[in-house]
């Protein structure tokens, strides 16, 4: 079952989605050295520059103002379509917004952020429920979780995997970009590749799972298999539909 | 210092209050200097079960908001030496109770007290918050029935991030699992959950079993905290309760479904 509910109703959806995108890493606010190099880099692969979006890293750069407009136009020039800036203060971001371009926080920033062990897209409170019991230790990004998740309770991976070493209790959401292990019963929600990725599963010890979601394609307990309830599962998305299948 | 417990449960009607009144009786016929504090402000319950309730001049409220002392307000139960109960108001509600005044009333009696036993109202909201937030031990009283297992689920999500020990890194709060409500027959018939399928999903320690009892009622609407009927099983559910808080090992009981005699069976004979 996926989210598409009634196609003649619906005037969009909302897809996570991993895009390749051009990151061009400024190492100086001169537009005119950019503008030089890009001349120099058109003659070489013009097939390169057909309106190709570029994100403007500014991450490498100190200076507190920057000719962002003149950059963009360089841009432009070269048939290259500047879609959004990333790092830079908060003046870049208001030109940046201004200018009707996206703005990203620099990369430290979002790589250090599931190191703290907290879901940013969680309420405070649920973050901070979770916290206590837990060891979290961080693994590039995955996330590994000890104890019971009660209901309530919200716990996420937003760049990576997540592992649960005990129960998720009925009323208990998990999320993770990547794939979801639950060694133990699952009873409440788990959702994987919250971000799009369609390869990931989700795997647990004992299947009672209220929903199970992998890419925005779900099925309900009611949509689940009686005869798979309470077995050792590994979920997987084919053909926008979630196959269960028991494990040995 | 005074051992401070907490006895919720989320859900309301569970059995809180009966709980918290057997077990602070019991703890103060074991020679524990004990009071129990009713935290359900605007709806006032535990002087009705304790049996004071012709006698309460000045509440918690008036306590926390300066306008009485705290000896003028403890009510000193007639039936047990060294209890005492501490009212709620019945015309306030919970906003009138202070995370700072509620500190001070527990610091003072903390001083005097072996046991604080607090009943905590129904719910998540501020005033089951207040009631957890400076406690040691909570009792998590829960029904064999499904929604009454989810809602101290949520509960222990709160006992162990919204409390003073999880919000101070200090060593969590010990949560015991005490089971009301349970009848083993029904239990057998599939019609209840088992205590097995409710001790795996809340993974806690269980620290009680009371049995569906006729005794209860009876005792609620005389205001005398069943642990005084020790010929009741469920007297003698909460007396083992008690033990089993104070640190002694004490076999279950009460969770089979007993075998009736023939004589029982001849004249219906009922629990008692």
């Amino acid at each position: 079952m996926s989210l598409k509910v009634d196609r003649a109703e619906v005037a969009f959806t909302f897809k996570g989605g991993m895009l390749p995108m051009t990151v061009m890493e400024l190492a100086t606010a001169d537009p005119e050295r950019v503008a030089t190099q890009l001349a120099g880099k058109l003659n070489q692969s013009p097939a390169f520059f057909q309106h190709t979006p570029v994100v403007l890293s500014v991450e490498k750069l100190d200076a507190p103002h920057l000719a962002l407009e003149r950059l963009c136009a360089v841009c432009r020039e070269h048939k290259l379509l500047p879609v959004a800036v990333r790092g830079g203060g908060d003046g870049i971001k208001q030109s940046a917004w201004a200018l009707g371009l996206g703005w990203f926080p620099p990369q430290e920033i979002r790589a250090a952020a599931p190191a703290s062990g907290e879901a940013h897209d969680t309420g405070a409170e649920a973050a901070a429920e979770a916290r206590e019991n837990s060891e979290a230790p961080a693994l590039e990004g995955g996330r590994i979780f000890r104890g019971t998740v009660r209901s309530g309770q919200q716990l996420s991976a937003p760049h990576g995997d997540l592992v649960i070493v005990g129960a998720v209790n009925a009323g208990a959401e998990i999320l993770a970009a990547g794939s979801v292990h639950v060694y133990g019963p699952l009873r409440g929600r788990a959702l994987a590749g919250i971000h799009g990725s369609r390869e990931v599963g989700i795997f647990c010890q004992e299947l009672h799972a209220e929903l199970l979601s992998i890419a925005g394609n779900y099925k309900r307990l009611e949509d689940i298999d009686v005869e798979l309830l309470g077995a050792n599962v590994e979920v997987r998305l084919s053909e926008d539909q979630l196959n269960i299948r028991t494990l040995v | 210092m005074a051992k401070i417990i907490v006895v919720t449960s989320g859900k309301g009607g569970v059995g809180k209050t009966t709980s918290a009144a057997a077990i602070a009786t019991g703890l103060a016929l074991r020679g524990n200097k004990t009071v129990v504090i009713d935290f359900d402000v605007g709806l006032r319950n535990l002087d009705l079960i304790m049996g004071c309730e012709r006698r309460v001049v000045y509440d918690l409220v008036n306590v926390i908001q300066g306008e009485a002392g705290l000896n003028q307000a403890l009510i000193r139960d007639k039936r047990t030496e060294n209890l005492h109960i501490l009212p709620a108001s019945q015309t306030r509600d919970k906003d009138a109770l202070t995370m700072e005044g509620v500190e001070r009333v527990l610091d003072s009696l903390s001083e005097e007290y072996d046991y604080i036993v607090c009943d905590s109202p129904a719910g998540i909201e501020r005033g089951a918050q207040l009631a957890m937030y400076y406690a040691d031990e909570a009792i998590v009283v829960t029904n064999p029935e499904v929604s009454s297992v989810r809602d101290s689920d949520r509960i222990l999500g709160l006992l162990a991030s919204k409390t003073r020990r999880a919000e101070q890194n200090m060593d969590p709060v010990r949560e015991r699992l005490l089971i009301t409500r349970y009848d083993p027959n029904r239990v057998d018939t599939g019609d209840m959950l088992n205590l097995e399928d409710i001790q795996e999903i809340l993974a806690i320690k269980l620290v009680g079993l009371i049995p569906e009892s006729e005794a209860v009622l009876r005792a609620s609407n005389q205001g005398v905290p069943v642990t005084h009927d020790q010929q009741s099983d469920a007297g003698q559910a909460y007396a083992d309760t008690v033990s089993r808080l104070m640190g002694e090992e004490i076999p279950l009981r009460f969770h089979q479904a007993q075998k009736r005699g023939f004589l029982s069976r001849v004249f219906g004979g009922g629990r008692r």
